[in-house]
């Protein structure tokens, strides 16, 4: 029997992939995967150029610098002790600004914009009349800050938005886009159980997901890590868990596409209108965090957030309620999290097999 | 195990509407044609049947199995429906292939067996081609191989000859009665008696959601003939008139309208009932109107059997 339901199983999926994947409807979906990456490529384009700059920089200065070297610099210094440890600027600006000082008395202060580089790091100095005002050192390599942006763009991007309406944009359309063309017959025809011809669909809309957006995450790794020269590479993903985060990204976005999948293929068969069901779950996955705990667990995005392997930090600026919405308050186990990603998918599942079995053909011939 | 399809009191409402109201059937194997006018209740039949719809009340049985069991119900059921959408981008053959691929049948098996159905229904030099591309009559020949193909014990075929030229329309019968002679149901639906009267073994008369008449067709027509025509008449004297008319044995019942002014009549001969008022009218009684009280009915017997056939 079980037998019997694989090559049904199968044969459904064969008919489904191609709609799944090539369907005129779904081809935005690819584009909503693809912003993520070319983000990171526009980035990674933006830090090379840099970095460009800040080699051309090193080299055109007086002596070759160390980190220690940029360090050294203090408030106050004058422009002869800058020069001593640093030599010569290799770039420098300067403008005269006219202060007025009382009635009819002006000062007049000469402003100048020191960089220096070691090779890598920046260091921008601002004197003003010849003494150090202002000290800014731009690390050419923060791994730490990319990391976070990388988190920061996954979880409120990619999560939030791009699998969520991708994944909307195929599971909907799975039973409901057959009932808008008058073709869904075809399948309710053929001796075939209405909870297996599910399954089938179900696995052809998440092999379409799954390889649509995992890709992409992938994509976006390779564009995120282009940037950074062999070693910074190599130290971040063999010893700052790189490779191991990489690995959790994909896992998360798999297990998204589950869960939104799950979701959406019985809001499809509830609702002839996406936009009810789409709207209801974005607010209801949005005001997740200020849930009571119990109703916290009913939701996809509340098990996908605690299994990110980033967390973002709050800056301390930022208002309450916003700051509930981008920390996780309450973070499950990963073990919980992954049981409690099926639990639900599982239960979205159920609803629809016994919706499935009650479906009638209620299109009519004109 | 029960060796019929079978509705027992049963009723479709699609919300408000009424789909099919009140059936109650037996059907043996054989051809037995569905017929009826536009919005009869064919289609709504054959979906009840076929599982595509769920009754709003009573029980359908089809050899013994429920319709709610697809799984085993199309292992012995093939359905061409009137629906004239077809999966996106599909060959001919593809259609009918992936239809039996979905039965779980090895593939070998369902390329094989999808070529066979596509020859019987003559659409081999199509096949090849998206179903898209097909004319109307090619869209109903390749629904039909896709309801033939497993070799179904129960067809159930919606409107099968419409858009099909002469020819395949004799070469499509052909292929019913075969499938009869052996022993199978062959359901189809049509809009016009005397396209299918030949070819069946039994006739099932719809009107508006009602099975009217039921049978073996020589049963039906002489039913249809015999059926008694009621008659509203609004006269001075309507006891008078209804003694009257008791005298010819075509009356079969009268009754007197409370005011006193009127009376329904039910006859077996409404031409002569017409006749003998006439007769009467003239022996001075005061006859307000006349008029059919059943027109409904009445149109859709002449409607099915043609004007010259009723005889009344
Ligand atoms: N999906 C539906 N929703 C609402 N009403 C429906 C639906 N399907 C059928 N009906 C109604 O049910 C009645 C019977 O329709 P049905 O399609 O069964 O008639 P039919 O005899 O097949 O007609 P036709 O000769 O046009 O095919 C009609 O009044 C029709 O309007
Ligand atoms: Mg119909």
């Amino acid at each position: 029997m079980t037998r019997l339901w694989w090559t049904q199983v199968k044969a459904v999926i064969r008919l489904e992939l191609k709609k799944t994947f090539f369907a005129k409807r779904g081809l935005w979906i690819y584009a909503v995967a693809a912003l993520p990456v070319l983000l990171f490529i526009a980035y990674a384009v933006a830090m090379s150029h840099e970095q460009h700059r800040t080699t051309e920089i090193a080299r055109d200065g007086e002596r070759r610098l160390a980190y220690q070297d940029l360090l050294a610099i203090k408030p106050g210094m004058t422009k002869q002790e800058v020069a001593a440890i640093l030599g010569k600027p290799p770039l420098v600006f300067h403008w005269t600004e006219r202060r007025p000082t009382g009635p009819n008395s002006t000062e007049e202060i000469l402003h100048e914009d020191l960089h220096y580089s070691d090779g890598q790091n920046d260091l921008y100095l601002g004197l003003a009349n010849g003494k150090v005002q202002s000290i800014n050192i731009h690390e050419g390599y923060n791994l730490g800050e990319d990391a976070i942006m990388f988190a920061g763009v996954f979880q409120f991007f990619f999560l939030r938005l791009a699998i969520f309406f991708g994944c909307l944009g195929i599971f909907m359309n799975l039973f409901r886009g057959e009932v808008l063309d008058r073709s869904l017959h075809f399948y309710f025809l053929a001796p075939i159980r209405r909870e297996v011809l599910m399954a089938g669909k179900f696995l052809a809309g998440l092999l379409a997901t799954c390889t649509i957006f995992v890709t992409s995450e992938l994509l976006q790794t390779i564009a995120f890590l282009w940037h950074f020269n062999p070693q910074t590479r190599d130290l971040y993903l063999y010893h700052n868990h790189g490779l191991e985060h990489a690995a959790v990204y994909v896992g998360v976005t798999f297990l998204a596409c589950i869960g939104y999948g799950a979701f959406f293929l019985v809001a499809g068969m509830l609702f002839r209108n996406p936009i009810i069901p789409a709207a209801a779950v974005l607010i209801w996955e949005g005001i997740n965090p200020f849930l009571p705990a119990l109703l916290k667990q009913f939701s996809v995005i509340y098990y996908l957030k605690s299994l990110c392997p980033v967390e973002i930090p709050v800056s301390p600026g930022t208002p309450g309620l916003f700051a509930l919405f981008i920390s996780n308050a309450d973070p499950v186990s990963p073990p919980l999290a992954i049981v409690g990603i099926l639990v639900v998918a599982l239960l979205a599942l159920f609803v629809s097999s016994v919706q499935v079995r009650r479906m009638e053909i209620n299109y009519t011939s004109e | 195990m029960s060796d019929r399809i079978i509705f027992e009191d049963v009723s479709k409402f699609y919300g408000e509407i009424l789909g099919v109201n009140r059936v109650n059937l037996s059907i043996p194997p054989g051809i037995t044609s569905l017929v009826g006018p536009n919005g009869s209740g064919k289609t709504t039949l054959m979906n009840l049947m076929t599982g595509l719809v769920k009754p709003s009340r009573g029980r359908i049985e089809v050899l013994g199995y429920p319709t709610d069991d697809p799984e085993n119900l199309f292992k012995f059921v093939g359905y061409s429906t009137q629906f004239d959408a077809f999966p996106k981008g599909l060959t001919g053959f593809q259609f009918i292939y992936s239809y039996l691929c979905l039965s779980g049948m090895p593939l070998q098996d369902a390329e094989r067996t999808a070529w066979q159905a596509i020859e019987r229904v003559n659409m081999v030099d199509a096949a090849s081609r998206k179903v898209a591309a097909y004319s109307k009559g090619m869209r109903q020949r390749i629904r039909l191989a896709q309801a033939l193909a497993h070799n179904p014990k129960v067809l159930v075929l919606d409107e099968p000859l419409n858009g099909l030229d002469p020819l395949a329309r004799s070469e499509m019968i052909a292929l019913f009665r075969a499938s009869a002679t052996e022993g199978c149901y062959v359901i189809i639906s049509s809009h016009i008696l005397h396209e299918v009267d030949v070819i069946s073994d039994q006739v099932i008369l719809l009107s508006n959601g009602y099975v009217v008449a039921e049978g073996q067709i020589q049963t039906v027509r002489s039913e249809i003939q015999e059926h008694p025509t009621q008659i509203l008449i609004r006269c001075d004297r309507p006891r008078e008139l209804a003694a009257k008319l008791f005298e010819s044995e075509y009356t079969i019942e009268a009754s007197i309208h409370n005011d006193g002014r009127g009376l329904l009549l039910k006859t077996r001969d409404a031409d002569r009932f017409y006749l003998a008022m006439n007769q009467l009218a003239l022996n001075g009684l005061q006859i307000e109107s006349i008029a059919p009280a059943d027109d409904d009915v009445l149109s859709v017997y002449e409607y099915l059997i043609g004007n010259e056939e009723v005889v009344r």
